[in-house]
């Protein structure tokens, strides 16, 4: 138990230095922002209460909010994040439900359950974020491309990640 | 008491995240210039909104009080006009302000000779330097420009008129400040030429045209007429169309304007020459 609260956090770490030190750094034609930073949130244990989950999130969004210099904005996407994390896990619950004490990951419920909910997380991240970072209803439609360019390229990254956990 | 910590404990999910979310919201618009101006006008837009529907229905309700407010005015001001309308047949209303400066002065003339079918067509007015005309001075009928004052005698004053082959005018369109010459091409009384506007300017039927302040005759912006039909000529200058406002067959009661302050202008271009 023990072992596996210091892995997580020590993977969280990971990701957000991987998130700080090159993904921050990607000047890719403006349209391609992923924030892989979030399958932090997505790790984190279902037995976890909601709101130890939503005081971890805060406390993510706030570093990396504090290393890209733009208070407050993933902040409050994550924050939504992981709000939302407890009703994703209940539409999308496998017939025989979750089982306490296991990953929520690719390894134990299976590509298309993970895909699903990695999307459904990131879908609502990168919304939140996006319009937060833009703030306004002009070039609606700008900001939906974006949002899903960039949805698409952390989803990708995510998989990989998943798949080199379960691999290992 | 018990009933607010079981509401506390059943909601504290959503109350821990609206707490975080307010941070979050509170950090964004402080830490962010561009966020924190959209919040402020935001807000504003909306205050602005409110206020602009409040101050909408006072002002109906008061419509009233304006109403009265209205009529006194209106008849004190016919009480001024009825004094004023003994003096005004005489003389310049000429106020020596050197404070404020006043720039132009009107009087009143009647028209007592006009014609509009020849080439070179004047007309005559009442008024001559006994009343303080002199040559060079605008005169307009209504609003809108008729001619000006070339010669004077002690009672009688002649002005050319704008439908004369020598008359040239400093005009403009009001749309967009472009200025040519106005003249007139000795067809129709009704109609006067804009010379000079340069084509790659958008030129539309109805636009007003205007003078200029340039003559130092004509004040600034007294309506000509508006634009009937622009025409590309071979050149790269329009030639357009105007519609007069004024109506040179039934020419009656006139103003003349003198430019109080032409003097001093001249006086100060000429330096130049």
């Amino acid at each position: 138990m023990i072992n596996s609260a210091l892995r997580l956090i020590l993977s969280g770490i990971l990701l957000i230095f991987f998130q700080i030190l090159i993904l921050n750094n990607i000047q890719f034609s403006g349209y391609v922002n992923p924030y892989v930073y979030i399958m932090i949130i997505m790790m984190i244990p279902s037995t976890t209460p909601a709101w130890l989950l939503l005081i971890i999130s805060f406390f993510t969004g706030l570093i990396i909010d504090l290393f890209s210099g733009s208070p407050g904005m993933h902040t409050g996407a994550t924050v939504l994040a992981a709000f939302s994390r407890p009703l994703v896990l209940r539409l999308i619950a496998p017939r025989d439900g979750y089982e306490s004490g296991s990953d929520l990951s690719l390894a134990v419920y299976g590509l298309r359950w993970f895909f699903i909910y990695a999307s459904a997380i990131v879908l609502i991240h990168h919304t939140a974020l996006f319009f937060l970072e833009v703030f306004r209803f002009e070039g609606f439609f700008r900001t939906i491309l974006r949002i899903l360019v960039s949805s698409a390229f952390t989803l990708g990254f995510i998989l990989l990640l998943e798949y080199y956990r379960k691999g290992k | 008491m018990r009933n607010l910590l079981n509401f506390l404990l059943k909601y504290n999910n959503l109350i821990v995240f609206l707490i975080l979310e307010g941070i979050a919201l509170y950090l964004l618009a402080n830490g962010n210039h561009y966020h924190n101006s959209r919040i402020v006008n935001g807000v504003q837009g909306i205050t602005n909104g409110i206020n602009e529907r409040i101050s909408n229905t006072r002002s109906y309700l008061s419509l009233r009080e304006i109403n009265s407010d209205l009529a006194s005015q209106n008849s004190s001001l016919r009480n001024t006009i009825s004094e004023l309308a003994q003096e005004q047949s005489i003389d310049f209303t000429d106020v020596n302000d050197t404070v404020t400066g006043q720039q132009y002065s009107y009087t009143p003339a009647r028209v007592i000779n006009n014609s509009v079918n020849r080439q070179k067509n004047f007309f005559t007015i009442d008024k001559g330097t006994r009343q303080g005309i002199r040559p060079d001075m605008a005169v307009i009928c209504g609003n809108s420009a008729a001619g000006m004052i070339v010669g004077c005698s002690e009672n009688f004053s002649v002005a050319i008129s704008m439908l004369n082959l020598d008359f040239k005018l400093s005009a403009r369109l009001k749309s967009n400040g472009y200025f040519g010459s106005l003249t007139w091409d000795g067809k129709n009384y009704r109609y006067a030429l804009l010379n000079e506007i340069p084509q790659h300017i958008s030129v539309n039927v109805g636009d007003t045209i205007e003078t200029t302040a340039y003559s130092a005759i004509f004040p600034e912006g007294i309506p000509i007429g508006t634009v009937v039909e622009p025409k590309k000529s071979g050149s790269d200058f329009y030639v357009i169309k105007v519609a007069l406002f004024t109506d040179f067959k039934k020419l009656n009661y006139v103003d003349v304007i003198a430019n109080l302050r032409r003097n001093e202008r001249l006086e100060l271009e000429n330096r130049f020459k």
